[in-house]
């Protein structure tokens, strides 16, 4: 039945060379942990990427019960946290998974830089790695305030007022990120807006780039 | 895979302008690397599938056991909370701390520093540009990691240390805690928890009575506020369906917790025991209706 | 087709002014590319920074307390504001820290300069008779002089005094002392 199925698509789409170049590709015995145990070091990228499609998932599932709205957000996260079933767990998952997937993507990090992987010819994959640290700060930091009870707010009023000693840009660069003159209302919905839209859409398009870099340069060779 | 027979399969054809490429991919022959190699699909995905299913094991477990951190509704007036940013951002938060990196210097902290440090990192390929990938053979970008790691994570346990000791010296409990304590207590007794909604709370009752001046004489508005609803202290709105009329003028006499005694503050700006009684009535009046 | 034979030259690749016709298709499909993209990105752009772009309203005088209550000694006062956050009116609570002693009232705000967080008058023990806050340990003299951490004095409210009443303005630079 489901042969029947893909040989239909196949048919038509050819779709089987496609994963084939995924699935065929040799992995070397020096990242493979069932011979090195070492080469464990290997696995924290492809765990960063777990974590990232649990954060996604969790967070999709999350905006069914939130407001991005001041007076109500705070509780629509505790009636979503207290009342709805499993929801502790799922933003349990979504709170400590950010922690987890910065550790992650840290661990990933320092194994490419001290096995020197970033070196020619990848240097443009990490860049593009950088630039995914980035982004998950963001999302971090852009996160943290959505619960709208007082850490979210204080954090994010320190972050403010660090944005706004940078020279020069510094004022301009607070007010715009605050929607306002205050962290207010226009900053929870801009924030929400960047956490929920802007910055995932960057990750996805980076995260594409990333692993595109990988499949055409392969893993870097043993030490 | 099947296909059907050769000549019914659809052939796409490229562009015939562009030529043919003898491909040559960037990637290393893995055959000429030492040792066995396999197949991605399925035999090394499942490997790291193992290990993917013992992490989630383990987060899942972490989630159950450890409810995220709540805390109250964010209060722009709350002067008690000391504000303290997500772990992963400790070490920037502390670095401002230091007098060369605040006050006239607070660029160096903001911009300076992170930038060399973020900067340096972004474009190491370009700047370690050796051939060699060990690490123990070059030692300057290694120490310079090293040396950051380090710093890194010493700022981020001086600044959590002092988060501590600030919450101990001001005998603050982090509102987090407060809240996961109501909210079992809560629990056990079979109620669910949500904090009150501020349209939940209850309006003034008799805002005309006589005993509103007493109320503004005796000082009491300076912290519970021009309408009870409170600031500097507890909001007194609904308190009557807390405390009885007795109660609430012990409390006025002899102060509780946080609040002084009031008497001899309220005797010195005139109030007589009679209007201090009546003043215990119109709180006490002050109900849910 | 008579034409003299000198101008008859040996083939030259051809050095043409105009376009070619792709190059023509090129520049087209930039243009249009470029438009339809500018086009559908300015009005988010503007959208996006009109908070930089709204004009900003001034503070009326709020009245606080009267001159009488007020003592060398800071004393903290709340009062309210109307603020506008968006679609969202609402009474903004303010805090001041005023003091009157021979140069005057003093309304003190009670936002760090450091980092914007809420100092407090003789909130440390080891910061007597200072205001001290407690995020990063800035701390500032009775005037608002800061000591350490923050590189400026705390800000002060405009103060108007009519008819033994004190009323507080727009936060200002503090003016005693830098």
């Amino acid at each position: 039945m489901f042969k029947g199925v893909y040989n239909w698509i196949d048919e038509r789409l050819d779709i089987t060379p496609i994963w084939r170049d995924v699935a065929d590709h040799e992995v070397p015995e020096h990242v493979n942990p069932a011979h090195h145990f070492s080469a464990f070091v290997y696995c924290f990228g492809g765990l960063t990427f777990f974590i990232t499609v649990i954060q996604i998932l969790s967070g999709m599932f999350l905006t069914m019960s939130y407001v991005p709205d001041i007076q109500n957000a705070y509780y629509s996260v505790e009636y979503l946290q207290q009342r709805v079933a499993f929801g502790g767990i799922v933003r349990g998952m979504h709170h400590w998974g950010a922690s987890l997937v910065i550790v992650m993507m840290f661990l990933h990090t320092l194994r490419v830089f001290f096995t020197g992987s970033y070196k020619a010819p990848r240097e443009m994959n990490w860049v593009v790695g950088m630039l995914i640290f980035f982004v998950m700060l963001g999302l971090g930091f852009t996160g943290y305030l959505l619960p709208w009870d007082n850490k979210a707010y204080f954090a994010t009023k320190v972050g403010m007022e660090i944005a706004d000693t940078v020279p020069y840009i510094g004022p301009y660069l607070k007010e715009l990120m605050q929607g306002g003159e205050i962290v207010g209302a226009q900053t929870l919905t801009r924030f929400f807006a960047i956490h929920v839209f802007f910055l995932p859409a960057a990750l996805l398009g980076l995260l594409g780039a990333h692993f595109f870099m990988i499949r055409r340069q392969g893993i870097s060779g043993p030490l | 895979m099947a296909h059907g027979s050769k000549d019914e399969k659809v052939v796409y054809v490229g562009d015939s302008r562009v030529k043919k490429k003898s491909h040559q991919p960037l990637q290393p022959d893995y055959s000429s690397y030492p040792g066995k190699s396999e197949a991605f699909i399925p035999n090394f995905l499942l490997k790291e599938w193992m290990v993917g299913a013992v992490v989630l094991v383990g987060f899942l477990v972490l989630t159950i056991s450890e409810a995220p951190p709540l805390g109250y509704p964010a209060d722009p007036n709350n002067t008690a909370f000391i504000p303290i940013p997500d772990w992963y951002f400790l070490f920037l938060y502390q670095l401002l701390k230091y007098p060369y990196a605040a006050g006239d210097y607070v660029i160096i902290g903001t911009v300076l520093i992170p930038g060399i440090a973020f900067g340096g990192l972004m474009l190491a390929p370009f700047l370690d540009t050796g051939k060699e990938r060990r690490f123990y053979k070059r030692p300057i970008a290694s120490w310079l990691m090293l040396v950051s790691l380090a710093a890194c994570v010493y700022l981020t346990v001086v600044s959590w240390d002092a988060y501590q000791h600030e919450l101990e010296v001001m005998k603050i409990e982090p509102e987090h805690h407060k809240r996961a304590r109501e909210a079992e207590k809560n629990a056990l007794a079979g109620k669910p928890y949500n904090h009150p909604k501020p349209n939940d709370s209850v309006a003034l009752v008799a805002a005309d009575d006589p005993a509103m001046e007493t109320y503004k004489k005796a000082t009491c508005i300076a912290c519970h506020g021009g309408e009870l609803e409170g600031g500097g202290a507890p909001s007194l709105l609904g308190v009557g369906d807390r405390l009885s009329k007795e109660e609430i003028l012990t409390v006025i006499k002899d102060g509780r917790g946080a609040m002084p005694a009031m008497l001899d503050t309220a005797t010195k700006a005139g109030v007589t025991e009679e209007e201090l009684d009546k003043l215990a009535d119109w709180l006490a009046k002050q109900k849910k209706e | 087709m008579s034409q003299p034979l000198e101008n008859k030259q040996p083939h030259k690749p051809a050095t043409r002014k105009e376009m070619s016709r792709r190059q023509f298709l090129s520049y087209t499909l930039g243009g249009a590319g470029a438009f339809m993209m500018g086009g559908a990105a300015l009005p988010m752009v503007r959208f996006a920074v009109d908070p930089l772009l709204q004009e900003k309203a001034g503070a009326e005088y709020i009245k606080v307390v009267e001159e009488s209550k007020l003592t060398a000694e800071p004393q903290e006062f709340s009062f309210k504001r109307l603020q506008v956050d968006g679609w969202y009116e609402n009474e903004a609570k303010l805090k001041a820290w005023i003091t009157k002693d021979e140069s005057g009232i003093l309304a003190l705000s009670p936002v760090c300069k450091h980092l914007g967080c809420t100092v407090g008058w003789n909130n440390s023990a080891a910061h007597k008779d200072q205001y001290f806050c407690p995020c990063h340990g800035a701390f500032y003299t009775k005037d608002g002089k800061q000591m350490a951490i923050a590189r400026a004095p705390l800000d002060e409210y405009e103060v108007k005094v009519d008819n033994g009443i004190v009323y507080l303005g727009a936060i200002k630079p503090n003016t005693r002392v830098k």
